[in-house]
């Protein structure tokens, strides 16, 4: 069967959109289907987002809007699939597009209907909070931002037809039947939240002040119902006190799900970071059985919360709620640490529901014929957790297993690497490139300048004055045309623009509506196919910060819009024709680091027919997985390493350089050129790369503490490992005590090692499975096993495995005695235990290189964290690369995960250099920083000040040190021009002649 | 204690004046309580006339059309119907919908006339006089009855009850009926809805104040109000001013 | 009674300050964009432009707005750590916070320069805080003090 170039994405929340960017990127065709109404998902109902209190809606909102806009993505919203035949590589998906009885193409998002709507119902999107009409759109920031009927409330009254300018309602259009020829399927239909069933223990749904964490999510959100405001729903008053109860619906063997859903403990530590912020009288406490903080920096986000918001964390698991009728405050009894049974008072009762599988998760797995574990996630396999059990049909997000946004991008680019590697010979050829007309030369001539207003319906024209307006316009120095459209966006004023263009010979094209954040490509796409250079455009914004915002002030408004244009009149004249620098690339990748994470970006990229340079400072390949003999999941790792080692060595487009060292990188994104010494020769090798892979890895704690190196009955847990896999002494022992977060957690090493605990029970089961008689016992702080890791901790405690918790400040002591080790522990509970035991196991952290980072980070130019990790370029979305482009990051070097997780990031960082390694030429952003160098100074501060590393000092012939740009790497954010103390840098596109412009335009 | 209750009449000027004509001419004796007022038709009554006309202390209102199928204008006193069931819908919660009536009196029914009209008066002696009669009218009550105005006044009511037969006489957008119960339905929860919010609105006009005092006012529970009060302030009605201990204090905008 | 009518009443009319806002495209411009989606009314007396960070705009932006006449200059950006472009908005922080010094030494009141955060998720934050500074920049005064006079 021939492969097909496109793919099929199943479900656009932030999973789905990412898969979609990089393959749309990377050259296939996309079809980006959607069960709900808009794109977004999830992350686009939060406020905030952990670690970093990044704002949800900031840092999502550009993504939506790119992915509508992809011109390889075809997004399609309201579907529902029918049928899928075929195999990997040719697929045939049939879907139905629900109708949503309004013409997606004339929808303008207006929400007239809305309004306008007599039956209201509820909103959705709001976790039934506020209230929306039976048209609605799901939140106002939506993509794409269209009306739709809802048909199971609505009664057919007709009045949105009536009031829709736009005519965009359809009663009559119907639902439609699609087939779709597909290479790859990914499926990213994300999770649904648990909901506490009737009857439940907390009285969620009977009591008023008993509330979801996702419905606190809205309460919190400054766009939600309540605008940011804590209020509790029985009357409106700030709750003082409000408790968060964890593991609602998780670990949960009776009315829940056994398995930990992840993010719980992060993200309510973040609602009560933030429900503090917004309302400084608040007092959360949080009481929950294990912190598990387990990622990047989030232990230094529990402490900021304990620290610098008293945020309180009390260790006691709540059963129930009970109601004071007459305050309709919550009482909540607990049994504390020690023992101590209490009852507190609360305002607020916050539920942090756990992540369960998909509503639709039986239906989907169906369709698409693979296979659902037992909890009904979808069946991954054991070394690539975005495999699904049929080839060809991947998984990413939250459907794979529970977990937070950063992971869910990360399995996203996963599963798009994978899809590269399928169908990367079909690359390209079914996208096709638009064909335009030559650009017209305007250089050098005066501005002729069109002006087009919109009424919008009536979402201008009825509180703007715009025949007056456009009259004005039209007075405006060198504007040669002034035209007012109904809808300025709709398919047929786009050909009066282009005939406009030529009829008036018009060199510079102002449109006064909406928000150029959603409108301004299109119009640019307009005037260049008009033949003009696509940044000869501006726009006013006369709708959303005008028109809307004084609606009770019409002459206001007009007077308003008046200045906003000819604000756009100034600033059009002085825009200049700018160009999209173009480079080459070479397709070859640099891969540091020869363990997994290295090897399958390498093997990745070498299918796909990339020649990579695999490049390890040590003498072998493999790395951190030497160590490791099975997974928890019960992996073959040593198997698994052994096949890769070999694929590695026998594909000729991988060179592997062992011993290596480099000695110099240098160039950028798409040219680079690195030279190496490798080898006990000390060789020295130069080649040429167009990007970068970075996955050193990290190395084991050196532990000196616990009496480490001084008795060989103490030993490593990887040590451990090796004597339970390789040898049978194990059987001699009678007892085996474990110690947690030895050199993690603490000053030192401040954040959480992740893995230890699911290797520490790993092998305590093994030990209970080599030798039923052997004791063992885990001293432990949390045990954090997070998803369906918990399930191995229930059965390691019926494996009749005894776990200790003891406190940070008191960490156990341990003694060498004559034929015994002695261990005391104090465990808050029943006080100061002695154990005698013949083994101790130091389950040691993961630290990072700090001496090898720094100097590579100092090569690369990228940053680390003050743990000595890679910093990624955004820790929310961008979690595989790095803010200097070209360069990617995966595995340990990022911080500690997973030997799965690793070969995620690995995959991801593939198909994030795809983007680039797929392109004969990659193309730059127009709007960026230029340099005067007769001005330049040579001070160096903007050098400093970006944060692209675009900015280099080079010595001039003639002017000495001066700054030297590298356009190719701008992003135009203007930060070194706001700075430069000479004028010398401008930023093209924004220039300071036109913001002067725009200041001194206001002369009235 | 007997009194001698005032009453307004709306009469269309095709059926039911010239029933009240006939019945002058021939001389037909009825009691003088009701002053009339003309109208084309029983459809131009406008809900809002009736809620004026008791705000005004009247006893009773009463509106009078042709029968079904005689209308001059083919199907208002239709229209009529739903106006006024909104009207009674209305008038339940302050329990002020037995002052009004509406009946069906052709040109030629000059004794049934004034039979109704005997009767109406006889039945609003026997209910007493309107307590909002001007001398001492009840101000809560007056307050509940123009938030009653005002929520009928709404776009969303007046949308509903417009497009009421056409969806669930004839057929909807969508070529389907819309039955009676799910209409009344949506009917009820609109009027419920939107009087409390009206409700809110005067109460706010008045003076700032807290969720729990508005409820205290309206006799509704605290969480219906802040339910409310968000809607309201999504429709830039009201706003938060300040947050007084722990209590946020809303204004109208 | 027609709500609009009611809105309007009473209210008199107040001199309106020409204030120009800088706001930054990712966050700013984005949350003064959802003002508008969600209709939150504020006063009209904000010009805007759009510039891709607060970290672009040049101090000499807000003296030449001050010396063309701008009653108010606004600044917005992102807020600390949302960035679009990493750390733009603290550079800019940096700058604005000498500025703010300098403007004291030139005798300009300080209340006519505005630096505010404001994320794409803040509309109501937005118009709130647009409230605000038009109510101090009507206490402050029009800014005749640069007015050409010939």
């Amino acid at each position: 069967m021939k492969k097909v170039g496109s793919v099929l994405v199943v479900g656009a929340g932030i999973g789905g959109s990412q898969a979609s960017l990089d393959l749309g990127d990377a050259g296939y065709k996309v079809y980006l289907v959607e069960s709900t109404t808009s794109i977004g998902g999830v992350m686009a109902q939060l406020d905030k987002t952990f670690p970093t209190n990044d704002c949800a809606m900031c840092i999502v909102s550009p993504k939506l809007v790119e992915t509508g806009r992809h011109q390889n993505v075809d997004l399609f919203i309201n579907v529902e699939i029918l049928d899928v035949k075929g195999e990997a590589g040719n697929f045939t998906v049939k879907i139905l597009k629900k109708t949503l009885h309004v013409n997606v193409d004339k929808c303008t998002g207006c929400g007239i209907c809305g309004r306008e709507c007599p039956v209201e119902a509820i909103d959705i999107f709001n976790e039934g909070l506020a209230r929306h009409s039976a048209t609605s759109v799901k939140y106002p920031q939506a993509v794409p931002l269209v009306y739709a009927i809802n048909r199971d409330y609505c009664i057919g009254c007709g009045i949105c037809l009536g009031v829709c300018k736009a005519k965009a309602v359809e009663y009559g259009m119907e639902d439609e039947i699609m087939e779709i020829n597909v290479g790859a399927i990914i499926l990213a239909p994300g999770f649904d939240e648990y909901i506490p069933p009737e009857g439940n223990k907390y009285g969620y749904g009977k009591f008023k002040n008993v509330v979801t964490s996702i419905e606190f999510e809205r309460i919190l959100s400054a766009s939600g119902p309540y605008s940011g405001k804590i209020l509790r729903p029985s009357d409106g008053d700030v709750p003082e006190k409000v408790a968060f109860l964890q593991c609602i619906g998780s670990r949960d063997y009776r009315d829940g799900q056994p398995y930990c859903s992840s993010v719980c403990c992060m993200y309510t530590t973040k609602e009560a970071i933030i429900a503090k912020e917004h309302m400084n009288l608040l007092n959360p406490t949080i009481f929950s059985m294990d912190i598990r903080a387990y990622g990047k920096d989030f232990d230094k986000y529990i402490h900021r919360a304990q620290e610098e918001y008293g945020v309180r964390y009390i260790r006691s698991r709540i059963s129930h709620l009970e109601e004071d009728p007459k305050t309709q405050d919550l009482i909540v009894t607990y049994e504390d640490e020690t023992g101590i049974i209490a009852k507190e008072m609360y305002n607020l009762a916050v539920l942090s529901v756990g992540l369960n599988p998909p509503n639709d998760a039986v239906y989907l797995s169906e369709k698409f014929g693979v296979d659902l574990n037992e909890f009904n996630f979808v069946r991954t396999d054991i070394f690539n957790p975005v495999q699904t059990s049929r080839a060809g049909i991947f998984a990413c997000g939250a459907f794979t297993s529970p977990k937070d946004i950063p992971e869910t991008v990360t399995q996203a680019s996963a599963a798009a690497g994978c899809v590269n590697q399928l169908l990367h010979d079909q690359r390209g050829t079914l996208i096709t490139e638009k064909s335009l007309p030559p650009e017209i030369f305007v250089a050098g001539q005066p501005p002729r300048i069109g002006a087009f207003i919109c009424h919008c319906g009536i979402n201008i024209g009825g509180y703007v004055d715009v025949p007056e307006v456009t009259r004005y316009a039209g007075t405006l120095p060198n504007v040669v045309l002034a035209d007012r459209n109904l809808y300025t966006c709709s398919a047929d004023t786009q050909t009066i623009i282009k005939e406009k263009i030529k009829e008036y010979n018009l060199n510079r094209v102002i449109v006064a509506s909406c928000t150029p954040r959603t409108h301004e490509p299109l119009f640019q796409e307009t005037i260049r196919e008009a033949g003009l250079n696509r940044y000869l455009f501006q726009m006013a914004n006369i709708r959303d910060q005008c028109s809307w915002v004084h609606m009770h002030e019409p002459e206001e408004a007009t007077r308003k819009a008046k200045d906003l244009i000819r604000m756009a009149v100034n600033s059009a004249r002085e825009i200049q024709p700018l160009e999209r620098i173009r480079l080459s690339v070479t397709p070859k990748v640099l891969v540091i680091g020869g363990g997994i994470s290295g090897m399958v970006a390498a093997r990745n990229l070498a299918f796909q027919e990339f020649e990579t340079y695999l490049i390890e400072k040590g003498s072998v390949l493999g790395g951190h997985a030497r160590n490791i003999y099975t997974t928890l999941e019960g992996g073959n790792v040593q198997e698994y390493l052994s096949n890769l080692i070999n694929e590695i060595n026998s594909n000729k487009l991988i060179h592997v350089y062992t011993q290596a060292k480099i000695e110099n990188i240098e160039g950028y994104i798409g040219n680079f050129k690195t030279s190496i010494i490798h080898g006990e020769k000390k060789e020295k090798v130069k080649f040429k790369h167009g990007v970068v892979i970075v996955a050193t890895g990290a190395d084991e704690y050196e532990p000196t503490e616990f009496l480490y190196g001084k008795d060989d009955r103490i030993i490593k847990q990887s040590e451990f490992e090796k004597l339970i896999n390789t040898t049978d002494d194990i059987r001699k022992k009678k007892s085996v005590v474990m110690i947690q977060c030895v050199g993690s957690r603490n000053t030192e090493h401040p954040y959480c090692s992740r893995m230890c605990c699911a290797e520490a029970i790993k092998n305590a089961i093994k030990t209970k499975e080599l030798n039923p008689e052997t004791e063992v016992i885990i001293l432990y702080r949390d045990i954090r096993t997070y998803g369906f890791k918990e399930l191995y901790y229930r059965k390691a405690r019926e494996a009749g495995i005894f776990f200790i918790r003891f406190d940070e400040t008191k960490p156990p002591e341990v003694r060498v005695e004559k034929d015994n080790l002695k261990i005391i522990v104090e465990n808050p509970k029943i006080g100061k235990i002695s154990i005698d035991s013949d083994m101790i196991v130091l389950s040691v952290g993961i630290v990072a290189n700090g001496v090898e980072n720094e100097e590579m980070g100092k090569m690369l130019k990228v940053p680390l964290n003050e743990d000595n990790f890679y910093l990624e370029a955004h820790v929310k979305l961008r979690p595989v690369e790095f803010a200097t482009e070209g360069i990617f990051l995966a595995g340990l070097s990022h911080c500690p995960k997973s030997i799965e997780d690793s070969i995620s990031q690995a995959n991801a960082a593939v198909s994030r250099a795809c983007t680039i390694l797929s392109k004969d030429e990659i193309e730059a952003e127009g709007k960026v920083a230029c340099i005067d160098i007769t001005r330049c100074s040579g001070c160096g501060m903007c050098v400093e000040n970006c944060a692209y590393n675009a900015i280099e000092l080079i010595l001039d012939r003639r002017f000495g040190l001066v700054a030297s740009i590298n356009q190719v790497l701008c992003k135009g954010c203007g930060a070194c021009s706001g700075n430069c103390r000479c004028s010398a840098i401008d930023i093209l596109g924004f220039t300071g002649e036109q913001i002067y412009e725009m200041i001194t335009g206001r002369v009235e | 204690m007997s009194f001698e209750p005032r009453i307004l009449g709306f009469l269309c000027n095709w059926c039911s004046y010239a029933g009240a004509d006939l019945a002058g001419v021939s001389r037909i004796q009825y009691p003088p309580n009701m002053r009339v007022i003309r109208v084309m038709c029983s459809g131009r009554v406008d809900p809002q006339f009736i809620f004026e006309a008791l705000q005004q202390g009247l006893d009773g209102v009463y509106v009078m059309g042709c029968h079904i199928g005689d209308c001059h204008y083919l199907e208002g006193n239709h229209e009529a119907i739903k106006k006024f069931n909104m009207v009674i819908k209305f008038l339940s919660i302050v329990n002020l919908e037995n002052r009004v009536r509406l009946d069906w009196v052709s040109a030629s029914e000059g004794v049934r006339f004034s039979e109704l009209v005997s009767e109406f008066i006889q039945d609003i002696k026997n209910i007493g006089p309107s307590p909002l009669r001007r001398d001492c009218p009840d101000k809560r009550l007056m307050e509940k009855l123009k938030a009653i105005e005002r929520a009928a006044a709404s776009d969303r009511i007046r949308a509903l009850v417009g497009r009421e037969r056409k969806i669930t006489e004839q057929e909807n957008v969508y070529g389907e009926k819309v039955s009676q119960e799910i209409y009344d339905e949506l009917l009820n929860t609109a009027i419920h809805d939107e009087y409390i919010r009206s409700r809110i609105l005067i109460l706010l006009e008045k003076e700032p104040k807290s969720v729990k005092d508005i409820a205290a006012e309206i006799e509704i529970d605290p969480n219906k109000v802040l339910e409310n009060i968000l809607v309201l302030k999504g429709r830039a009605q009201v706003d938060m001013s300040e947050i007084v201990d722990i209590t946020p204090i809303y204004v109208r905008t | 009674m027609n709500e609009a009518a009611i809105e309007n009443k009473g209210e008199i009319k107040q001199w309106n300050p020409k204030i120009i806002a800088f706001l930054c495209n990712w966050c700013s411009y984005a949350g003064a964009d959802l003002a508008g989606v969600s209709r939150i009314q504020y006063p009209p007396t904000i010009r805007v432009v759009r510039v891709p960070c607060s970290g672009r705009i040049n101090p000499f932006f807000i003296i030449k707005s001050l010396m063309d006449g701008w009653d108010g200059v606004v600044v917005s950006g992102c807020h600390p750590g949302d960035c679009h472009y990493i750390s733009g908005n603290l550079v800019a922080r940096r700058r604005f916070a000498i500025l703010k010094d300098l403007l004291d030494f030139f005798g300009i009141e300080p209340e006519r320069v505005q630096f505010m955060w404001a994320s794409a998720a803040e509309g109501e934050r937005f118009a709130v805080l647009i409230k605000k500074i038009t109510k101090l920049m009507r206490k402050v005064g029009p800014n005749d003090r640069f007015k050409k006079k010939w």
